[in-house]
């Protein structure tokens, strides 16, 4: 077949203005309708929870979605971010809490090049297994090391006042607030960083590595860079989880279950998506809230919780099956298409 | 059975399970010999391997006990469409694999633009000049045909993510330029039309194309095409032999081309190699190649390409 | 001398106990040998089969009545499992079938613990844990007959492979899917059978797990332990997941009562996996897994 030199129609342009208006006005309701409105309910065991979890997918989705190397211990760099940024600090009070922050994600960046190490020798299920060792070696030393929880017993932190400048952050909707701005700063970051070479780069790493290394992409250097970016923001997001949803939180919560969660919720939402972290993580913060309450009304008192447990698991598991056959571009895929019908334009 | 569909069916490496014995040799072609190598190359370079863009001089390939190359000689002049022929097996994508740096010789070495390598470094490859297409589709089929092409540049790129990600005024300019000479190569294949379409989407001969875009973007001095025609129907055949031409005339690139079908290369190239049983057996004009006895053995030697000599006849 | 006595005994324990995790990991190797996929849920499985059994024994079926009504059962579940989850996903890249079989262990967890409860099981295979002496050294009992059921395994799986047609096919399949597809083996029909053969081996390591641990969800966190055993053997190689076994029981256990005291114990989380990357960094494919040619 042949294409003649028709000069293409410059579609983008339009529909770039069409997803700003999206973004600027989900910022709007966000920021400005939903503090105004919503309950302490509402902030405390969805929104915020889900704006944690929403970040670690967005860091987990430029590892495994754009550079295609798969982690399941997503849940350990959480755990160096937050406990990271609790040392900081407790032991540097003159530090102001956001650059407490930023060094916290270095510090998961650090630990997550080191751990991203054997991405260099190895692929696949290989690489996959190997990331476990992240998984059991941070939740070991933490537990086993008293220094990381200023010698608590259990292991147990608890979060220090959220703090920019001398504004504390301390009701429920501060405290959304707050991770909202965090939010919203590292994932247009994110955004950014997909749409220019640097995300180009991991793409060709995941398509095709052999192709990559012969036009001259630095796969090593790539991988490894894929591994520090996507840490920073995990180790953020644990940060987020730790002292902005939980307040108080030990080791053991950043257990392998957390680290499939976010696994899972790349895979709901969308691989290689932005937007698919987010869908990711609203379904999985809601789903099991409706599932309970369903249980709840449908049978009254009759279950009890760990049939509810039990079968939130099947459910999941099930859904991450679906998805994987039906749908493996996610919610996000969804979303797309449902609006394409809504436009009406047929493409 | 056509030999075209036996070649998609067969997996991308030329090995053959054991070495014939008795082939010989084409004893007309100068050849430096092997006692030269590791000797003083530069001195011992006849005139036209010193100006070449690629000498590949000596090059052995053994994978345990199965030879797939066996002291293989090749220049490749300023400007020329070289052509690399041979059944199925012959040792052409290995060939090609150890000019590309992805396999490493048993023995010989490779010279690229004047600089000698026993292994090419792959990573390295764009910097010398070098792009190459793949047997089997390589293109990134998660970024759309325009981004395939930008990802051409990539050896290019001298901002870093920092940079990008802020949008730091020299990355923008940088990034700006780039999708500007991409956009001008897509339009001088015919591809503007798709530029935006994600390119795992698109039909072969159109990902072939693409990937010839991406290899031609950064224009490079030296590409190399792993059998960009096959599986593609005679009309799309043409029009790539006319881009790959046309590409030549334009820009001046070196090319080597590997290919099954011998009727595109004869009509194509400059100076043809062929290649048997991981041997060169005849190299020279197409006109020669096809007078050749032994080429003409090899061919009819291998039953399902019978027809090719055919066509070897009806090019010339 | 003693500190010598000490040190077999340790390392006899310890390659004892690795034979426990040869046996986990063998299920896995069976179905990533015809298939090509990472079996994440294979302890799920094991915990399937135990708490099966268990359950069934409890209730007062006869003990070989339970042992062939759970075989039924993960004979069916085996060709649920290709029917839905496994052909659907024919052709896809295997991390895919990986994830998938992620979402799989969920719900066999799951389904396992809303069948029969979530309350710990004891279970008593009749064997006496006593430790005997052999020339001035400990050994356990029932490491011992862990250690006979595992070879026993070894020796029928690979009876099973050389000897039968289902045998032949299955190595037909493992050295070339597309091969055995076109001479019309029938793929689906064998992948049901692997899997149901990977149950069997669950079922057998659940028991022996089971025993020990006693039969409860943490169960199918034995999966963690054996996929050390697969990087260090290789995931394709039968030996290689049995020597692999050892190796880990035998280091993990030496680790840990020579290493151990200086961080402060509890190493074995982490430890096997340390051992198998180190390894793996000098052989990328295992001991004994295929090396992989980049075709291009």
């Amino acid at each position: 077949m042949s294409i003649s030199v028709t000069p293409s129609i410059e579609r983008s342009l339009p529909r770039a203005a069409i997803g700003g208006l999206t973004v600027a006005a989900i910022l709007f309701i966000a920021f400005v309708v939903l503090p105004s409105v919503g309950s302490d309910y509402l902030f405390e065991a969805i929104l915020t929870p889900f704006l944690a979890l929403a970040l670690a997918g967005v860091g987990l989705n430029l590892l495994t979605g754009y550079a295609g190397q798969v982690s399941l211990g997503s849940a350990a760099f959480m755990a160096v971010g937050a406990f990271a940024a609790y040392n900081f600090n407790l032991r540097v009070p003159e530090l102001p809490f956001l650059v407490s922050i930023v060094l916290a994600g270095l510090t998961a960046a650090g630990i997550g090049l080191i751990f991203g190490l054997p991405s260099l020798r190895l692929r696949g299920f290989y690489l996959a297994v190997s990331t476990l060792a992240a998984q059991f070696f941070v939740q070991w030393a933490l537990t086993k090391f008293g220094w990381f929880s200023n010698d608590n017993p259990s292991g147990i932190i608890n979060a220090p006042p959220l703090k920019i400048a001398s504004v504390t952050f301390d009701t429920a909707v501060g405290r959304y607030l707050f991770s909202l701005g965090i939010v919203t700063v590292l994932t247009f970051l994110a955004w950014r960083l997909t749409r220019a070479q640097t995300g180009r780069n991991f793409i060709a790493v995941r398509d095709n590595q052999t192709a990559a290394r012969v036009i001259g992409v630095p796969v090593l250097r790539t991988k490894l860079l894929a591994f520090a970016v996507s840490s920073f923001i995990i180790g953020v997001a644990g940060v987020l989880w730790a002292f902005a949803y939980l307040r108080t939180v030990e080791p053991a919560g950043f257990n392998l279950d957390r680290s499939f969660q976010i696994l899972f919720i790349i895979i709901i939402g969308g691989l290689a998506s932005i937007r698919g972290a987010f869908l990711g993580a609203g379904f999985i913060v809601v789903f099991p809230l409706l599932l309970s309450r369903l249980g709840g009304e449908l049978l009254g008192g009759i279950v009890d919780s760990g049939v509810v447990e039990m079968s939130q698991r099947i459910v999941i598991g099930a859904l991450i099956i679906l998805f994987l056959i039906a749908e493996p571009k996610g919610l996000a895929e969804l979303g797309r298409r449902a609006a394409r019908r809504l436009g009406g334009r047929p493409t | 059975m056509s030999s075209a569909t036996t070649g998609a069916l067969l997996p991308a490496g030329d090995l053959y399970p054991f070495e014939p014995a008795g082939v010989t040799r084409d004893p007309g072609r100068s050849r430096s010999g092997p006692a030269e190598r590791g000797a003083d190359v530069e001195s011992a370079q006849p005139g036209a391997e010193r100006d070449a863009v690629l000498a590949i001089s000596g090059v052995s390939l053994r994978f345990g006990g199965v030879t797939a190359l066996a002291d293989i000689d090749l220049t490749v002049a300023p400007g020329e469409i070289r052509g690399v022929i041979g059944p199925n097996g012959a040792g052409k994508s290995s060939l090609l694999n150890i000019v590309s740096g992805l396999y490493r010789p048993s023995a010989g070495h490779v010279r690229i633009a004047g600089v000698d390598f026993t292994e090419v470094p792959t990573q390295r490859l764009a910097h010398l000049g070098v792009a190459r297409t793949f047997q089997n589709l390589a293109l990134f089929g998660g970024l759309t045909v325009l981004e395939n092409v930008v990802m051409g540049l990539t050896s290019t790129i001298r901002s870093g993510p920092l940079g990008q990600v802020l949008g730091l005024p020299a990355a923008r300019r940088e990034d700006a330029a780039n999708r500007a000479k991409a956009e001008a190569i897509v339009a001088f294949l015919h591809l503007s039309g798709v530029a935006h379409r994600p390119a795992g989407e698109l039909s072969y001969g159109l990902q072939k194309r693409v990937e010839l875009a991406r290899a031609l973007v950064a224009r490079p001095r030296l590409l190399l095409l792993d059998e960009p025609m096959a599986g593609m129907t005679a009309t799309e055949k043409q029009e790539l032999a006319a881009f790959v031409r046309e590409a030549r005339d334009t820009y001046g690139t070196t090319i080597v081309l590997i290919e099954h079908d011998i009727g595109v290369v004869m009509g194509l190239c400059d100076r043809v190699a062929v290649l048997d049983y991981g041997r060169k057996i005849a190299d020279g004009t197409p006109h020669d190649i096809a007078a050749d006895p032994l080429v003409i053995d090899a061919y009819l030697g291998v039953a399902h390409d019978a027809d090719e000599t055919l066509e070897i006849e009806e090019a010339v | 001398m003693e500190d010598v006595q000490f040190f077999i005994e340790v390392l006899v324990g310890g390659l004892l106990s690795g034979v426990m995790y040869s046996l986990v990991a063998i299920g896995f190797v069976l179905i990533y040998k015809t298939s090509g996929v990472l079996n994440f849920a294979q302890g799920a499985l094991l915990l399937f089969a135990a708490l099966t059994f268990v359950s069934l024994h409890e209730r007062g079926v006869p003990f070989w009545a339970s042992i062939g009504l759970t075989l039924v059962l993960l004979a069916i579940l085996g060709t649920l499992i290709e029917r839905v989850v496994l052909r659907p996903l024919v052709n896809q890249p295997p991390i895919t079938l990986f994830l998938a079989t992620l979402g799989l262990s969920y719900v066999i967890e799951g389904g396992a613990q809303l069948l029969w409860g979530t309350q710990v099981h004891g279970l008593d295979l009749g064997i006496d844990d006593v430790p005997f002496e052999v020339g001035g050294v400990l050994i356990s009992s029932f490491d011992l007959f862990a250690a006979a059921t595992a070879a026993l395994m070894v020796a029928l799986i690979t009876l099973f492979f050389r000897y039968t047609r289902i045998g032949l096919a299955f190595r037909a399949v493992a050295d070339d899917p597309f091969a055995a597809l076109a001479v019309g083996l029938r793929l689906t029909r064998i992948w049901a059978i692997v899997w149901t053969a990977s149950g069997v081996v669950a079922l057998v390591a659940g028991l022996l797990w089971g025993a020990r641990l006693g039969v409860q969800f943490s169960l199918s966190l034995v999966v963690l332990k054996a996929l050390p055993v697969l990087v260090l053997g290789g995931f394709d190689s039968i030996a290689g997941a049995i020597i692999g076994g050892l190796l880990v029981g035998a280091t993990e256990k030496l680790a840990e009562v020579y290493i151990g005291p200086f961080l402060g114990g509890g190493i074995e989380s982490w430890f096997a996996y340390v051992v198998a990357l180190a390894f793996l960094l000098v052989r990328p494919s295992g001991l004994f897994g295929q090396k992989l040619v980049e075709r291009v």
